[in-house]
């Protein structure tokens, strides 16, 4: 076994790990920390997987702000055991439904991926995912977009001044 | 390129001149000066001058049609400009910043006019619609103005998801974002669902944008809630590119999805759109019929004006092309000229309109003109759009079609002639206009009645630019 199949169990344990974690605890920061260690054991496969750029990608985007943004609206609504919310049965009757009728969808794609089973994943090989071929692809083909973008930002920016500015 | 550069750096121009440029007065010379550049680099495009050459790797290409459009569209901003940049720089202390938002909306559309990939689609659309946002609130000590910019950003957001949405599926199935090799592909493979399914979401995402019926909920509130002479904009200038972009897109994929081509898999896209402007004309027409503010019922007159315009994609031929560019232009002007009073009034109810015509008869008989051009009176413009359109209808083979069309119009004219009758056979004691009337507002509304009329007498003044 190498070092690179090692790493790939050893993520893949955790992410599972902490993923059941999030659903477990109790105290909803805790959730969001938990959640946050999904996240990087997810951009992990990533690095495995030779891409880079979903690697950081994972972590700025989902990690980095959308985590941050979540704590935030946790600790601004301040929960505590009594602002919990009464859930009725029929509630978790429902979750049980769309949960298990997710978790069935799940089950038949994997047990119908008979082509995938022949192959292997390409670990550490492949180029697609480097930032040089992206950055090649975006300033060459895709260069027209690239630049016209600018347009959209700078007129959210002026806007955003406009709007947030005090007199 | 030329159009969409230049639009873009004169955004920056007057992003800049807030900063440099201490006379508040300036910023609307410099942004008429911007406008009549743009106008005439447009045109110069459409002659052939293109001042850069750029590889796009044929995500937009320029034709004479879109560029044509392009010059439509600029020039009734310019003639926008004109008639209400006093009304601009009362709103709020950022008037440059407001101008500098309008030119990044040109950008938008010169993308809209000219794209040939659901890329640049979406930028173009995007580029259009925030800076919209951003007007939208710019009354910011108005919690009408500020509860219009949130609906209006909200439900817009919602919409490009689904747009990107309908643009992935479509890239699923097509391995493609261009218009051109889609068409290709399609006819070399097999139609997939998936490209058809993306296309219905691109299609719930332009009746959003274009607010056709049962996507048109934004519309009355966020017209109501914005500043009138940015609702001006909005309902006049975006609206009808928000139809070019549409039509642009649909017309090119219409025939390979359609229920005709593949049985299997196809779409039947006339009754879709068929239902499409039906429900459009009839909540339009009808709600507008209910309204106590004037303001309120341009916005459903609006929705109406849009199930007209939606003839132009149900029907694509040389008919509603045509149509399409009169509507555009009639459209334009009619409403620029209408809010342009408008925003002078007191009260913004029917009964505030009455004696208007005894106080101020210049006004009046600019109203009425605006007026009788949307609801489609002969000798103004507004008939000509729709006699393009519902011909193009007829001429497709659904009469019943047409019909309705003329059932709803003749609907339109209740409430079209409620404002003119408040006008002039109602009286007032005070004047009703809050605003003392200034000679460039003369002028510019002198300007709106001189085209509408001269449109409505010979519409092949703007026609036979299509074909030069």
């Amino acid at each position: 076994m190498g070092t690179t199949q090692l790493l790939f169990w050893l993520l893949s344990a955790l992410s599972i790990f902490s993923a059941m974690m999030v659903l477990i605890s109790k105290n909803p920061v805790h959730s969001v920390l938990w959640l946050v260690l999904v996240f990087f054991t997810i951009s992990g496969h990533y690095i495995l997987l030779n891409a880079q750029f979903l690697f950081i990608v994972n972590l700025i985007v989902y990690a980095g702000a959308i985590m941050v943004l979540f704590l935030f609206v946790i600790m601004l609504m301040n929960l505590n055991k009594d602002a919990e919310p009464q859930k009725s049965i029929w509630m978790k009757l429902a979750g049980a439904i769309s949960g298990g009728s997710l978790l069935l969808i799940f089950v038949s794609v994997v047990r119908s991926a008979s082509e995938m089973q022949s192959k292997q994943a390409l670990l550490k090989t492949g180029n697609i995912g480097l930032i040089d071929q992206l950055g090649k692809t975006l300033f060459s083909e895709y260069v027209i977009p690239f630049e016209i973008s600018s347009v959209l930002f700078l007129s959210a920016m002026v806007g955003a001044v406009a709007i947030g500015k005090k007199h | 390129m030329n159009a969409i550069i230049l639009s873009a750096i004169f955004g920056v121009v007057l992003m800049m001149a807030s900063a440099f440029v201490s006379n508040r007065s300036l910023y609307k010379t410099i942004a008429l000066a911007c406008l009549v550049l743009l106008v005439g680099a447009n045109i110069a495009e459409t002659l052939g001058y293109s001042f850069f050459t750029i590889d796009t790797h044929n995500m937009l290409a320029f034709n004479k049609m879109g560029l044509f459009f392009n010059t439509i569209c600029f020039t009734a901003t310019l003639l926008y400009v004109f008639i209400s940049s006093s009304e601009i720089e009362r709103v709020d202390n950022y008037t440059a910043e407001y101008f500098a938002l309008i030119f990044f909306s040109l950008c938008g559309i010169a993308i809209l006019t000219s794209f040939n990939n659901l890329l640049m689609m979406f930028l173009g659309i995007e580029i259009m619609s925030i800076p919209l946002y951003i007007l939208t609130g710019s009354d910011k000590r108005n919690l009408k103005s500020n509860e219009a910019a949130l609906k209006y950003f909200l439900m817009g957001s919602f919409s490009t998801g689904i747009l990107l949405l309908g643009i992935a599926f479509i890239y699923g199935a097509t391995g493609s974002f261009g218009l051109e090799s889609i068409k290709v592909g399609t006819l070399q493979m097999q139609l997939s669902i998936l490209e058809v399914t993306g296309c219905i979401l691109l299609l719930i995402a332009f009746a959003f944008k274009v607010s056709a019926a049962p996507f048109h909920f934004w519309t009355p509130d966020v017209y109501d809630g914005a500043p009138s002479v940015f609702t001006s904009f909005m309902a006049s200038i975006i609206k009808v590119a928000g139809f070019y972009a549409f039509v642009k897109l649909f017309e090119s994929r219409i025939e390979t999805t359609s229920f005709a081509t593949n049985p299997a898999v196809g779409v039947n896209w006339h009754l879709l759109f068929a239902i499409l402007i039906i429900a459009t004309l009839f909540v339009g027409n009808i709600t507008a019929v209910f309204q106590q503010s004037v303001k309120r019922m341009l916005a459903y007159s609006s929705i109406a004006q849009a199930g007209f315009m939606l003839f132009a994609l149900f029907s694509v031929n040389a008919f509603s092309k045509e149509g399409l560019y009169l509507y555009a232009a009639g459209y334009c002007l009619a409403t620029i000229g209408i809010f342009a009073v408008l925003v002078r009034m007191k009260d913004y109810t029917f009964e505030g309109f009455n004696g208007l015509a005894k106080h101020e008869p210049t006004l009046a008989f600019a109203t009425t003109v605006c007026l009788l051009s949307l609801a489609g009176i002969p000798l103004t413009v507004g008939f000509f759009a729709k006699y393009f359109m519902l011909a193009a209808v007829v001429k497709q083979g659904y009469a019943w079609l047409a019909i309705v069309g003329v059932l709803f119009a003749g609907v339109s004219i209740y409430y079209y002639f409620r404002v003119i009758a408040a006008m002039y056979f109602k009286s007032a004691d005070e004047n009703p206009a809050a605003v003392a009337t200034s000679s460039t507002v003369k002028i510019g509304l002198a300007v709106v009645v001189a085209g509408i009329i001269i449109l409505g007498v010979w519409p092949h003044a703007l026609l036979n630019f299509l074909y030069f």
